[in-house]
């Protein structure tokens, strides 16, 4: 579903993600994973469209990423770490207008909309009297999600996709993507939350400085490198030994 | 009646939306109600933004009736009028809102993955500008329509003029448009922020230049100017040659006009061309530079680094003794040096009260020639209390901030109210705008005639300016930084400037009586004593002050 082929970005002198190779099938669900400024949110840029890479490949769908890229946004939905919408929307019109983007006509849009917002917990009123600046963070998030979901893609990046999301929220997007995935979706997640990627992804995929360190199912990852956790895995991958003494000496420095 | 006779109405197919339709629609909304959430409820945002359109539209038609002067003048006269001044007033408009409509930081992250292409993107918002354009153009040239069909009984004016204005539009955005593009493929997307904010700042303030200088000097052509009777330098500006348009179509017919209507055409077509054809997937190199999460290095050697140890030199460390003013002082500054939004609104908006000065020298150094009188003199005082007014309305203009909310931490911060940040703020902009304004001016001034009493004339706008200073800080106000930028579009700060305005015409009238009297100095004395007066109790309002409502 996806093939990733040597991909590289270079902003200038700074290389930000070095020749990048990874395949993913049909109804994974794979964490993306590394430290700030690994590469991460670049990487899922780049596979969505949205910058050019300096140079390598990649296909989505069957479709190259260089040759093809209106095909290949058709079949990608994306949740971007930002969570940006157009604040002076309301929530309908927001939705509306992405569908009408995916040539999804009005009646079919709002059909669907409806079944996010009652899966959402959200109410109809809201998302057609408020303006999207004046939602919560979670609220916000929740019509980012269903932008993302609406024209059905086989292909779903999420990048830090719970941040500002109630426990219950959390929850229930939790199982919607296990059962998408089910469904023979791609879902690529990226999250700081490790526990939540340990328990929801098939597959971790660990990057650091734009390079590959590590692919594979976490329990496997965790057993080899007999770390224990995924977190405890990632830290020593990623250059967090010590942590804990570096964070008790610090806070000595708080005494007065 | 049986079930088989009710049918149910049959369903037609849907449309499917055609992307280029659902953009320019979305990008009107968005200028409509602008960026920012305006209000809690849908039904309160677009209300409010289209009443304030419709009121920009209606003074838009009020400065058109200056085309009456034109009542029965050669059609080239009428039309170099509308053009110069639709020219102007295009320019203003399609470079302040240019870059934000073209390069939306946030949009690359809602927009470039879904399936459009940049070109459409681009059309788009293309076609929102120049129908936006129109209508303010529409709203001007109205009067200048009914002028000129009905003065000359010429029916055909109006519908040559509408063209051409048309096409006016489209230069004018086409224009602003290549400036941008130009700017992408000559000095890379490395520097796209900070070349997007400096050409933005730059058409924006010429643009505010030629409205205030454009108007005088085309009220000063003879009025009954034709196409051969021109002066060879007024067919070198881009709005004779669409007034030519005008001229070839319903007025003389010249072949003068027809040449300059023939450039018009010609320039236009070649701007567009260059604009949306040649250079158009610079703009899709442009949008992908917005979703590049790198961010550029500060130069170490830049101006806010000089700044930082300024301050700890005397005399800032004396003026900044205090921590929290001194740390106000270094973000106000830094605001002014790189924040794309707050330089677009604060050097645009200081442009017309810095040209105004100079226009008041020049026009009393040309009448002191030709009449004897001491216009100079008082040229030279109403530009120094004139120039008074930049930091009063820097600091007005520097309480908003797309990033307002970054500015709750003042309120965190152990402190009573909010005068140590407005004292930073305010001697920030004194430091940076005010005192390089003055001395710009006494420079030209001593430049000009090297007469040591001339250049004293500017003592009473000097004495003037640390109180003007205080006037937005009264009771705590002004608060840097601190109100949502769509908030600067509220009308009620143009009637404090207007009274601020009509103090200082005042006090430059009573200094000039005063230097013929001969009693210059004492007034000066007078004046020194009531500025320290009012400077002491305005600033103990401002140190008295607690934080405003958040509410």
């Amino acid at each position: 579903m996806i093939v990733v082929n040597r991909l590289t970005k270079c902003f200038g002198a700074q290389t930000a993600v070095d020749a990048l190779s990874f395949e993913i099938a049909a109804g994974q669900i794979v964490g993306f994973l590394g430290p700030n400024g690994a590469g991460k949110s670049t990487t899922l840029k780049m596979l969505t469209g949205m910058i050019e890479p300096t140079s390598g490949s990649a296909t989505i769908c069957g479709h190259d990423l260089k040759n093809e890229p209106i095909e290949v946004k058709r079949n990608v939905g994306f949740v971007p770490e930002s969570g940006a919408v157009f604040e002076s929307l309301t929530g309908l019109e927001y939705l509306e207008m992405v569908a009408a983007l995916y040539g999804i006509p009005s009646n079919a849009a709002r059909a669907r909309i409806k079944q996010f917002i009652a899966f959402f917990d959200l109410s109809f009123a809201t998302l057609t009297d408020k303006l999207l600046g004046a939602y919560s963070k979670g609220m916000r998030r929740k019509v980012v999600i269903t932008s993302a979901l609406l024209h059905n893609p086989p292909v779903v990046f999420f990048d830090e996709p719970l941040d500002g999301l109630d426990a219950n929220a959390a929850v229930g997007f939790k199982t919607l993507i296990q059962t998408l995935a089910r469904e023979g979706k791609t879902i690529v997640y990226s999250s700081h939350i490790l526990d939540v990627v340990e328990r929801v992804c098939h597959r971790v995929i660990i990057i650091d400085k734009g390079k590959l360190l590590l692919d594979g199912k976490p329990d496997e990852l965790v057993a080899a490198h007999q770390s224990g956790t995924l977190e405890k895995l990632f830290t020593q991958l990623t250059g967090g030994a010590e942590l804990e003494r570096r964070a008790e000496d610090f806070a000595k420095t708080f005494r007065p | 009646m049986s079930t088989a006779e009710i049918k149910p109405p049959p369903i037609l197919p849907e449309a499917v939306p055609v992307p280029e339709k659902v953009l320019r629609r979305l990008f009107l909304t968005l200028f409509l109600r602008g960026r920012g959430a305006r209000g809690l409820n849908r039904s309160g945002a677009p209300k409010s933004v289209i009443e304030k359109l419709a009121l920009t539209l209606a003074i838009y038609a009020l400065f058109g009736c200056m085309a009456l002067f034109f009542w029965h003048q050669p059609v080239f006269a009428l039309a170099t009028y509308l053009h110069a001044m639709t020219f102007v007033f295009l320019g203003m408009f399609v470079a302040s809102s240019a870059g934000e409509i073209l390069f939306n930081k946030e949009e690359a992250d809602i927009l470039m993955h879904r399936p459009v292409t940049p070109k459409a993107m681009l059309w788009a918002k293309i076609r929102v500008l120049v129908e936006v354009s129109l209508w303010l153009a529409g709203a001007f040239n109205l009067v200048g329509l009914v002028v000129g069909f009905s003065s000359n009984n010429n029916w055909r004016f109006p519908l040559v003029h509408a063209a051409s204005t048309t096409l006016e539009a489209l230069f004018c955005t086409g224009c602003v448009v290549l400036v941008y593009q130009l700017c992408l493929r000559w000095f890379g997307r490395e520097r796209l922020d900070g070349l997007m904010t400096m050409a933005q700042v730059v058409i924006s303030v010429a643009a505010v230049l030629a409205g205030q200088i454009l108007p005088r000097l085309v009220m000063r052509l003879d009025h009954s100017l034709t196409v051969s009777e021109t002066a060879w330098w007024i067919n070198l500006l881009p709005p004779a040659w669409f007034a030519g348009l005008d001229d070839a179509l319903a007025g003389s017919g010249m072949l003068g006009a027809w040449l300059l209507a023939a450039l018009a055409v010609g320039v236009t077509t070649l701007v567009l061309w260059i604009a949306f054809r040649k250079l158009a997937g610079d703009y899709e190199t442009g949008l992908q530079a917005l979703g590049e999460t790198i961010s550029p290095k500060v130069k170490k050697q830049g101006n806010v680094r000089w700044l930082d140890r300024m301050v700890h030199l005397p005399p800032l460390s004396w003026w900044l003794r205090d921590s929290m003013t001194r740390a106000s002082f270094l973000l106000t500054a830094a605001y002014l040096f790189r924040d794309r939004d707050v330089k677009l609104r604060v050097y645009p908006g200081l442009a017309p009260v810095l040209v105004l000065p100079f226009i008041f020298i020049v026009q009393g150094h040309s009448s002191h020639h030709a009449s004897g009188l001491d216009n100079f003199s008082f040229g030279i005082t109403l530009s120094g209390v004139y120039i008074g007014l930049v930091p009063l309305m820097g600091l007005q203009m520097l309480q908003y901030s797309q990033q307002w909310q970054a500015a709750d931490i003042f309120r965190t911060a152990p402190m009573a109210g909010p005068a140590p940040i407005c004292h930073g703020a305010r001697r920030a902009v004194l430091c940076l705008l005010g005192f390089p304004a003055v001395l710009l001016v006494g420079s030209i001034i001593w430049l000009m005639n090297r007469n040591l009493n001339q250049l004293f004339m500017l003592v009473p706008g000097i004495i003037a300016l640390p109180v003007f200073a205080l006037v937005p800080m009264i009771n705590g106000r002004s608060i840097p930084l601190s109100m949502p930028s769509d908030a600067a579009k509220a009308a009620g700060r143009g009637l404090n400037m207007m009274l601020v305005m009509f103090i200082a015409f005042a006090l430059a009238g009573v200094a000039a009586l005063a230097q013929s009297q001969g009693w210059f100095w004492w007034f000066v004395l007078v004046e020194a004593v009531a500025a320290v007066v009012i400077y002491v109790i305005l600033r103990a309002t401002i140190n008295r002050a607690s934080w405003p409502s958040m509410e």
